[in-house]
């Protein structure tokens, strides 16, 4: 499954992703209607793209009273527009605080990808995003986690 | 393996066990006493229905070859009303009995029926079953005015729905704010503020005395005195474990059926959760009911786990509700009324409509918030809600900065 991948380390808080974001899914340039949102630490220079992980065990789908929030087969983690009653209780779920809600529309969202071409990450100019396929970031930060304790081929072992 | 489950109930506690169940059971027999009829639907979106926004088709989420297709008989119409926990079986009011090898009590809440002089003899309405809101739509149709006695959460959605149908609302409650349950007193304040600037009168601290037939409406007398005419009348004065069939069964009760960890009753085939279970509590050592639809779906889920033999623990109930009312954005998280050992850190003190207030313990954790404000500001509650579920101390405030709340691997990164 592909996954909007952050490289924090990229990210200037430029809000370019923000305003592609709302844009796309509700016609405004609205950063409080954006699905992913950089959570930002200025005086330390420290920015942080906040994102939908589409969880595992995805606590907002646990929670959800009426069932509209259900694993797709292709992995995504999705709100069904018609069957959400707009009660919030999955953005008093999420622990990464990246459930969103659309006044206009009445029902919440996450990320979906923009249909397979996610606009956050085309806009995204300095490269903090990346729409990659999640194996291979795993793969990637086991490497990275593996070369920080010296063992540079623990990554495939683990494999 | 157990063969035989029993479970009474069909609605989130219910439905949660039998996922619980079948993740580590794939085969055992599982039956569900429903004593309501059709597979389950959400109480938390019956508001709505009465709204008009939603059919009641919408309102279904589950049908019936949902059941069947997870090996589940779903019995309807059929009231639990003994256990027999030597025999091991459940007898229905039909006079069936069904033998169980583990049971689940997922039985949920009844609405408690306030003593007001003269209740019985008017038509007044409920909002917790199915029934109850398709009785509320049909009288809301035909009226101008209402009544909503008390103004918990139940009362509040009701008077949500009445308004959206134009209907001019009196709200009675108890206590000095609305929505004791969710909201501090300063929150409280604002949002009795909001909901009187909306044109709806709201009588705190009252108490309804008695309801008379009026003509073709109802004359509501308060304990003060006071007494006025409206066209309708909804009663939302709370809801109580719902404990009939438990009667003469041997299993420990308080205020709902007494588990442990493992929400396993007093009895060792018997588990319970949801609304009727009293479990362990995130917060404190005191075992408690939220009777919320996340806390039954928790639960569910670790019962019917352990009636199938994995052995988890419940990591103990945590309080959490979030409502839009009144065009107002309220949540609430764990502990929201700082209790005397308590610090209460207020991030916004309520001007320009948002208020957020966390509450840290006497250890230096936080333990919970209250917030009111716009609909997206709720995510942030989402961040402090796992945050309290990690027993994460407050960070303190920075000079000059508004505090931050993001998930705890980024703070960690953060230079302090």
């Amino acid at each position: 499954m592909k996954q909007i991948v952050v490289h924090q380390e990229k990210c200037t808080a430029c809000r370019e992703c923000e305003l592609a974001c709302s844009f796309t899914h509700e016609q405004k340039f609205l950063p409080a209607l954006s699905r992913i949102r950089v959570a930002d630490f200025y005086e330390e220079q420290f920015y942080q793209p906040m994102v939908c992980v589409h969880c595992a065990d995805a606590p907002c789908a646990t929670v959800c009273p009426t069932v509209a929030i259900q694993r797709q087969p292709d992995g995504q983690v999705k709100v069904s527009d018609e069957r959400c009653i707009g009660c919030k209780m999955c953005l008093l779920a999420c622990p990464f605080g990246v459930m969103g809600f659309s006044p206009d529309r009445g029902v919440a969202h996450n990320c979906d990808f923009c249909d397979d071409q996610p606009q956050c990450v085309e806009f995204c100019t300095p490269g903090a995003l990346e729409y990659a396929d999640v194996v291979s970031v795993e793969a990637l930060a086991k490497q990275k986690a593996a070369a920080a304790l010296g063992l540079p081929n623990s990554a495939q072992a683990a494999d | 393996m157990p063969d035989k489950y029993v479970l009474i109930g069909n609605s989130a506690a219910a439905l949660a066990a039998i996922d619980g169940i079948r993740r580590h059971d794939p085969t055992g027999a599982i039956t569900v006493v429903n004593r309501e009829e059709g597979p389950a639907y959400s109480r938390v979106a019956l508001p709505y229905y009465v709204a008009g926004e939603m059919t009641l088709q919408d309102l279904l989420i589950r049908e019936r070859p949902d059941y069947a297709a997870k090996g589940v008989t779903l019995t309807e119409n059929e009231n639990a009303v003994a256990v027999d926990t030597v025999g091991k079986q459940v007898e229905l009011e039909s006079g069936a009995k069904l033998a169980y090898d583990k049971l689940l009590i997922a039985t949920g809440s009844e609405t408690i029926v306030p003593p007001i002089q003269g209740l019985d003899d008017v038509p007044h309405h409920y909002l917790w079953t199915l029934d109850d809101a398709v009785g509320m739509k049909q009288a809301a149709e035909k009226a101008a005015t209402a009544v909503v006695i008390g103004g918990g959460f139940i009362g509040m959605l009701a008077a949500e729905a009445l308004r959206k149908l134009k209907i001019t609302l009196t709200i009675v409650e108890v206590a000095p704010i609305l929505l004791p349950q969710l909201l501090d007193d300063a929150a409280g304040a604002i949002f009795l503020r909001a909901v009187r600037d909306q044109g709806v009168t709201v009588k705190t601290g009252a108490m309804v005395a008695g309801v008379a037939q009026a003509g073709s409406g109802i004359r509501v007398t308060l304990k003060d005195g006071e007494a006025f005419e409206v066209d309708m009348a909804v009663v939302a004065t709370g809801v109580k474990p719902c404990l009939d069939c438990l009667h003469d069964a041997a299993i420990d009760v308080n205020k709902g059926v007494l588990v442990d960890a493992y929400l396993q009753s007093s009895h060792a085939d018997v588990y319970a959760a949801g609304d009727a279970a009293e479990t362990p509590d995130f917060l404190s050592d005191e075992r408690s009911i939220y009777a919320i639809w996340p806390t039954a779906v928790e639960q569910g889920r670790v019962a019917g786990a352990n009636m199938a033999g994995a052995g988890q623990a419940y990591p103990g109930s945590l309080g959490m509700n979030v409502v839009e009312l009144f065009n107002v954005t309220l949540a609430q998280l764990g502990r929201f009324r700082e209790a005397p050992d308590d610090e209460a850190k207020l991030l916004s003190p309520g001007d320009n409509g948002l208020y957020r207030k966390i509450v840290v313990g006497p250890d230096g954790r936080l333990a919970g918030a209250v917030y009111l404000g716009d609909e997206n500001g709720v995510a942030e509650m989402g961040v402090i809600h796992s945050a309290i579920r990690r027993r994460e101390q407050w960070q303190g405030f920075q000079p000059g900065r508004q505090p931050k709340f993001v998930y705890a691997d980024v703070n960690a990164r953060v230079p302090q």
